[in-house]
């Protein structure tokens, strides 16, 4: 099968630190892959390479056949490639319906959207997909932490990706939230969403995803299905370190 | 979906226009009751200051991006409307359009120049575009008059009514078309700039072309006020491209409301007509005019547009209470 993502060797250095190396990674239509790591493993280094927000020292993104890895976020994001922020990154002082209303101006959602459709209309669609339809008039600064991770993530599914990166989704979130986000991501799947996922929360992410990398320290030292990865020794030393005798 | 014509406040929207045409009233009949030379004179100082504001406000009210030159716009086309005026008999009716596409095009350039530039920077740069122009202005003596200024400019009309009405006019044209841009799908966009620009561009919004417009609207409009303003002078000078004129431009928008084009119409009409009406004070007027714009900054930040906002909810709120 044809990859719809491939990253190639791709490297990025800030100062002394070298953030991450060598990073491949391969991604077909309809696969939901976990990257896991600890903190400072560089995880969302390589999500913000793929999207644009920073250029790596090295290596290419290669997403449907066209080098994506000079183009800026906006140019990204209308070839289909969309993510949410770790830190939730939102218009704060605008309504939930705004929120998701923005992309729906964007040159990818303009071209594709029916020519009767009025944006809000398509944006409501998307607040429903997440559950968030009931308070599309509150402002988002008035939001839950729950609620507004799912405003980011429709927000991102507004864009229409063709992939669909989600960054630490489950972070700071309760077990019922959790549950909601979970449902969500998994409706998504069925419905042929491909994502990728960046995950501390490893109960959370491993019930959902089907294959899972593993970086520690730039690298990749991991790969293969959850079973796999959390077997695997590597990764067990990265995460509860080397078995003293 | 029933209840879509409130997502944006349709009631708040059909009030401020409902305002607006109230205010235009008052505006357009004022005349009728003012003949004083001097007051329409005055006034028509007013529409000005609000042009100004207004088109400041589109950019650095709903952008984030604070202006500190929009003086170079205004002057950048004040001073080639003179030009066109004097060396080729062009009367206001070609130099107010072609400054106005003058302006639109330094701003463009000016957009281009400060594309990377955020917060102070961007602010720093700006000011030194209205900078350079005034020394330029200053040492053009043969050109462009030097600190006299170019004089002998055909006046915009016969009377100070003629001035009135015509600032009037483009004043409420100018205000409703900002408006309506601003309730648009390009407001909605230049105000997420302002919230948030990464995440703007992480919708997939090309933000440095909605910038770079805003700045071009923004520009020619105060261009057109600009060359406006010199005919109805019949001259121009330096002072035009003062830093000054900017402050008092952004002083204007911030005591009314950023981010409103409602707020910066309340600031450029309270800010002329306190610093006119304390002038039999002398030296005074400056500390007083300062002291009171800081008052207001201070104790409503959000200017008096959300003060006024504020009240008229509560009042709304308690009236409904007790019924």
């Amino acid at each position: 099968m044809d990859a719809v993502l491939e990253i190639q060797g791709m490297s990025k250095a800030f100062g002394g630190l070298q953030a991450v190396r060598d990073f491949d990674l391969r991604v077909n239509k309809g696969d939901l892959i976990g990257i896991i790591g600890p903190n400072g493993a560089g995880k969302t280094t390589v999500f913000n390479m793929m999207t644009g927000f920073i250029r790596p020292d090295s290596g290419e993104v290669w997403f449907q056949g066209e080098n994506i890895t000079r183009l800026k976020p906006y140019e990204i994001v209308n070839r289909g490639l969309c993510r949410t922020f770790q830190l939730v990154d939102l218009f704060k002082e605008m309504t939930a319906l705004e929120n998701v209303m923005i992309p729906c101006f964007s040159h990818r959602v303009r071209h594709n959207r029916a020519h009767e459709e009025k944006p809000w209309k398509t944006a409501m669609k998307f607040l429903e997909e997440v559950g968030l339809a009931k308070r599309f008039n509150e402002y988002a600064k008035n939001l839950a932490f729950g609620e507004l991770r799912l405003l980011d993530i429709a927000r991102a599914i507004a864009t229409q990706p063709d992939i669909l990166l989600l960054d630490e989704p489950f972070s700071g979130l309760d077990l019922e939230d959790a549950g909601v986000l979970s449902a969500a991501i998994q409706q998504m799947h069925r419905k042929g969403q491909t994502m990728i996922i960046i995950e501390h929360r490893l109960r959370d992410l491993l019930k959902l995803v089907e294959r899972v990398v593993a970086i520690v320290f730039g690298e990749k030292i991991a790969e293969g299905n959850p079973q796999e990865i959390m077997s695997n020794p590597k990764v067990i030393n990265a995460y509860l370190g080397e078995r003293r005798e | 979906m029933e209840g879509y014509e409130n997502l944006f406040g349709p009631r708040r929207f059909y009030r401020r226009l409902l305002g607006l045409g109230i205010f235009s009233a008052i505006v357009f009949l004022a005349p009728l009751v003012i003949e004083d030379p001097y007051y329409l004179e005055l006034l028509f100082l007013c529409h000005y200051y609000v042009i100004l504001a207004c088109s400041w406000d589109l950019l650095s009210g709903f952008t984030g991006n604070i202006n500190f030159g929009h003086a170079f716009f205004i002057a950048g086309a004040g001073y080639a409307g003179a030009l066109l005026n004097l060396n080729l008999g062009w009367q206001y009716w070609l130099t107010l359009p072609v400054g106005g596409i003058i302006a639109a095009l330094f701003g463009l350039l000016v957009g281009v120049v400060t594309l990377r530039l955020k917060g102070p920077y961007f602010a720093s740069v700006t000011f030194c575009f209205g900078a350079l122009l005034y020394k330029w202005f200053m040492v053009s003596s043969k050109s462009l008059g030097g600190e006299e200024g170019l004089s002998g400019i055909t006046s915009l009309s016969d009377s100070p009514v003629g001035n009135y009405y015509f600032s009037a006019i483009f004043m409420a044209a100018v205000v409703l078309g900002l408006y309506f841009l601003s309730k648009s799908s390009f407001g909605l966009i230049l105000r997420s700039i302002g919230e948030n620009e990464t995440a703007s561009e992480g919708s997939g919004i090309n933000t440095t072309y909605f910038k770079v417009v805003a700045f071009m609207i923004s520009a020619g409009i105060a261009g057109v006020a600009g060359a406006m303003y010199a005919h109805a002078q019949m001259h121009v000078g330096p002072e035009m491209a003062h830093d000054s004129l900017s402050a008092l431009v952004l002083m204007m928008a911030v005591v009314g409301g950023m981010g409103s084009i409602i707020g910066p119409i309340m600031g450029a009409y309270l800010l002329t007509l306190v610093n006119e009406s304390l002038r039999f004070m002398g030296e005074l007027r400056l500390l007083i005019y300062s002291g009171a714009v800081v008052a207001v900054i201070l104790f409503a930040p959000k200017g008096l547009l959300e003060i006024l906002s504020q009240g008229f909810r509560r009042a709304t709120g308690e009236r409904q209470k007790a019924a």
